[in-house]
């Protein structure tokens, strides 16, 4: 039976995911990456579950979680039913704050929208909304 | 007593023609159905009402909202305004 898993060595990630090997070696050193699989010759090998942890680990920190938030969410993660119960508040707390932007999003994105379209509309007399601003 | 008149909000921008023709079939067909008096027409500039445009819904020009829920998206033919005016006369 063929071996449909892959692993990915260090300097094949930052293609992947825009990580650079120093980065993907301090995350371990603080414990935000666990459990790396090594080769015999000790080079590092990362496995499908650990991109998808790094992958969280990069939607989290765009969202500007802290690491420490970052490292008790991954606990969450890792066992959601056993997590203490300061870190599912954590999680709680974290899901809000991303429900409030998402609101915050949409509606950015649909005034964003309205206004192109405004001005695709008017094609055929000339923008505006743009004219206007040109004027000023 | 006076019977409460429905509100009708037309959502427009500066300078656009669909929109100026949008409130004008308005018009016309509430004067075609001979029900004017039931309602109260307005005219919503975007630009300077834009939050509450966007809370409405409203993504592009002409738009048409009655009693603050939009009815329909774009500049509406006669016989569309016609349904959806008796529809709205109908729910009341």
């Amino acid at each position: 039976m063929e071996n449909k898993l892959k692993m990915h060595k260090i300097g094949e990630l930052t293609p992947l995911l825009g990580l650079s090997a120093d980065t993907l070696r301090y995350y371990e050193k603080i414990g935000l990456l666990t459990h790396i699989n090594r080769t015999n010759s000790g080079v590092r090998i990362y496995s499908d579950k650990d991109i998808s942890r790094l992958k969280f680990i990069q939607r989290a920190q765009k969202m500007n979680f802290s690491l420490a938030e970052i490292k008790d969410l991954l606990k969450m993660r890792e066992d959601p039913q056993h997590a203490r119960k300061e870190i599912r508040e954590l999680t709680h707390h974290k899901l809000s704050e991303i429900e409030s932007l998402l609101n915050d999003l949409t509606t950015l994105r649909n005034e964003l929208k309205l206004l192109v379209n405004l001005c695709a509309g008017s094609k055929e007399d000339g923008c505006p909304i743009i004219e206007g601003i040109e004027e000023k | 007593m006076t019977p409460k008149r429905s509100n009708i909000e037309i959502f427009a921008a500066p300078g656009c023609n669909k929109c100026s023709k949008a409130k004008k079939r308005v018009e016309k067909v509430l004067l075609e159905m001979n029900v004017a008096e039931h309602f109260a027409v307005r005219e919503v500039n975007i630009v300077e009402e834009l939050d509450y445009a966007v809370s409405l819904g409203v993504l592009t020009t002409p738009s048409i909202a009655i009693n603050g829920e939009l009815v329909y998206a774009a500049l509406p033919a006669e016989s569309v305004l016609h349904k959806i005016l008796a529809s709205h006369l109908n729910g009341k």
